[in-house]
């Protein structure tokens, strides 16, 4: 029993310590384009009810575009910040914006020539990140947008003991913030126009957010 | 909706080619939606580049040529580039001078900017960003950053264009054109809504016989809701805030500008601009500059934005310097 409990210990051991690298980047990515891609009518019809409906398209084409571009990268930080540049560049408008900002600031939170980052490392990346897309927008906790799901997700990162930990911790705090969206009024975009007849629908840029986590953690777990 | 299109998905881009068909001695347009300059200025002066939607037109595009803008980098109907067109445009026009990024305060502008200049820094660009936020709706004491950058945008470019025409260096012209941006306000007026000409939406309506001070450029509501005025009275409760907002003061010199939102007639804009220029003068200041026309619309709306700004001495040079852009000429 003892040998056998050992034996056990070792594996987890060896599973929890799997770092997060240019192919996991890779895998995620692509896995999440098509989870986003399969979703795109869902997310726009989120959006019709407050926004022009749209949001379904512009976060398929975004993701697209940094899967895409990730799968021409050789070196992780640069993968990260040419995918931002590749999101920005596929579409316009606060969709690709954002997520193009989070990208860059990730890359920019990468160490130079870091071939695979540990929970702590990968979790200084994310905050880098999302810095990046807090100094583009001032919307916050509570304004019924993706930084509904997205703040919480990378704020649930920190002190995770693994990669693992780390994408589970963030999928189940954007899922959390994401329904939390249904019942707040949007101060944003053109859904602020609406004011409270907003109250009542989930926020798609939050709704996709969370989606895009949770297929990270799925797809670290099998990778 | 009544309007004269084709395809809905096309619209700005066989605008911006009708504009360099139509001024093909003036203007150009390069792949991604940036129009530039036929004759570039030389590279030692400082580029003055801009970023924003379509659909006001003749703004913001009609304002590039000799004496104003070097490059403008159009988005789609009422919506901001994406960053990566902003970069492109820094790229083209990168040089030891420096360049100046003039955005209007509106949030998607604003984030691709943002996003632009910080790429832009990487590759060593040198750009300085100049915001416009003269819209006074919001209240006069509203940070910059709730304020909205109306039409006064354009004489900017035409100041701060013919700086750089001069040869004024980089931070001589930021400093001219902060002085400029915080000597002027701005406010609009509306009596009709418009519609999106991609979508056919209606942005905002307005019941037959009432008038909206303070509606922005896209709709947005301002607040100051009443019966239809006379021109005299909108001229005077518009000019008074304004002058408010400015600190105008006895013996100060200004340029009073009347910016047309698109359905409203140059005939009323200059019964509007004598009620305006009338209340200045019996102030004991003086309307130095005046201009009427459209600069900026917003479809077929009915209204008019009122510029007013304090001029210096070198202001009022520039502001009447030579420029040859599509609708912006002067003598000099």
């Amino acid at each position: 029993m003892r040998l056998i409990g050992l034996a056990t210990a070792n594996l987890y051991f060896t599973y929890s310590m799997k770092n997060f690298t240019l192919e996991d980047a890779k895998k995620l990515f692509k896995a999440a384009a098509a989870a986003v891609a399969a979703k795109e009518v869902e997310f726009s019809k989120l959006d019709a009810a407050t926004g022009d409906g749209d949001h379904g398209t512009a976060i398929k084409a975004a993701i697209a575009a940094a899967a895409e571009s990730f799968e021409n990268s050789s070196d992780l930080k640069n993968a990260f910040y040419d995918a931002g540049f590749a999101t920005m560049s596929a579409t316009s408008g606060s969709t690709s914006t954002l997520y193009g900002a989070l990208l860059m600031g990730i890359g920019d939170g990468i160490e130079d020539g870091a071939q695979a980052l540990d929970a702590a490392a990968l979790a200084k990346a994310f905050a880098s990140g999302l810095a990046n897309v807090r100094a583009q927008t001032k919307a916050a906790v509570g304004d019924k947008t993706l930084m509904d799901a997205l703040i919480p997700a990378v704020e649930a990162m920190k002190g995770a003991v693994n990669v693992q930990a780390l994408f589970d911790s963030a999928a189940a705090a954007s899922k959390k913030g994401a329904e939390s969206t249904f019942d707040l009024q949007a101060k944003f975009g053109r859904a602020r126009n609406l004011a409270e007849k907003s109250i009542g629908t989930l926020d798609a840029g939050a709704t996709s957010n969370a989606h895009i986590f949770a297929v990270f953690a799925d797809t670290f777990k099998n990778s | 909706m009544k309007k004269f299109l084709n395809a809905p998905e096309n619209i700005t881009v066989e605008l911006l080619e009708g504009l360099c068909m139509a001024y093909a001695d003036k203007v150009a347009m390069t792949g991604k939606k940036i129009i530039v300059r036929k004759s570039p200025k030389s590279q030692d002066k400082v580029a003055i580049i801009t970023l924003g939607g379509a659909g006001h037109e003749p703004a913001l595009s009609g304002f590039v040529g000799e004496g104003m803008l070097d490059a403008s980098v159009v988005g789609d109907i009422f919506a901001a580039p994406g960053a990566p067109n902003v970069l492109e445009a820094l790229r083209l026009f990168k040089r030891e001078a420096g360049i100046i990024l003039v955005v209007l305060n509106h949030a998607g502008d604003v984030m691709s900017s943002n996003m632009a200049l910080q790429m832009a820094k990487r590759e060593g660009i040198k750009v300085h960003k100049i915001l416009t936020a003269e819209d006074i709706s919001a209240g006069i004491d509203t940070p910059a950053e709730n304020k909205r950058g109306l039409a006064g945008c354009v004489p900017l470019f035409k100041v701060i264009g013919a700086a750089a025409e001069a040869g004024k260096s980089l931070e001589e012209i930021v400093e001219i054109g902060e002085r400029f941006n915080n000597q002027m306000a701005t406010l609009a007026v509306a009596m009709t809504g418009c519609t999106h000409p991609q979508n056919g939406q209606t942005i905002t309506e307005l019941p037959s016989d009432e008038m909206e001070i303070g509606m922005g450029q896209h709709g947005e509501a301002g607040g100051g809701r009443s019966k239809i005025l006379t021109a005299d009275v909108t001229a005077e409760k518009m000019i008074a805030e304004l002058a408010k907002a400015v600190k105008l003061a006895k013996g100060d010199k200004t340029m009073l500008l009347i910016n047309g939102t698109g359905a409203t007639t140059l005939m009323e804009m200059n019964i509007v601009f004598r009620g305006a220029a009338k209340w200045i003068e019996a102030q004991g200041a003086s309307v130095n500059a005046g201009f009427i026309d459209e600069i900026l619309t917003v479809q077929e709306m009915a209204g008019f934005q009122m510029i007013l700004c304090k001029l210096d001495a070198d202001h009022l040079k520039y502001i009447k310097a030579k420029s040859n852009a599509p609708y912006w000429t002067c003598n000099g």
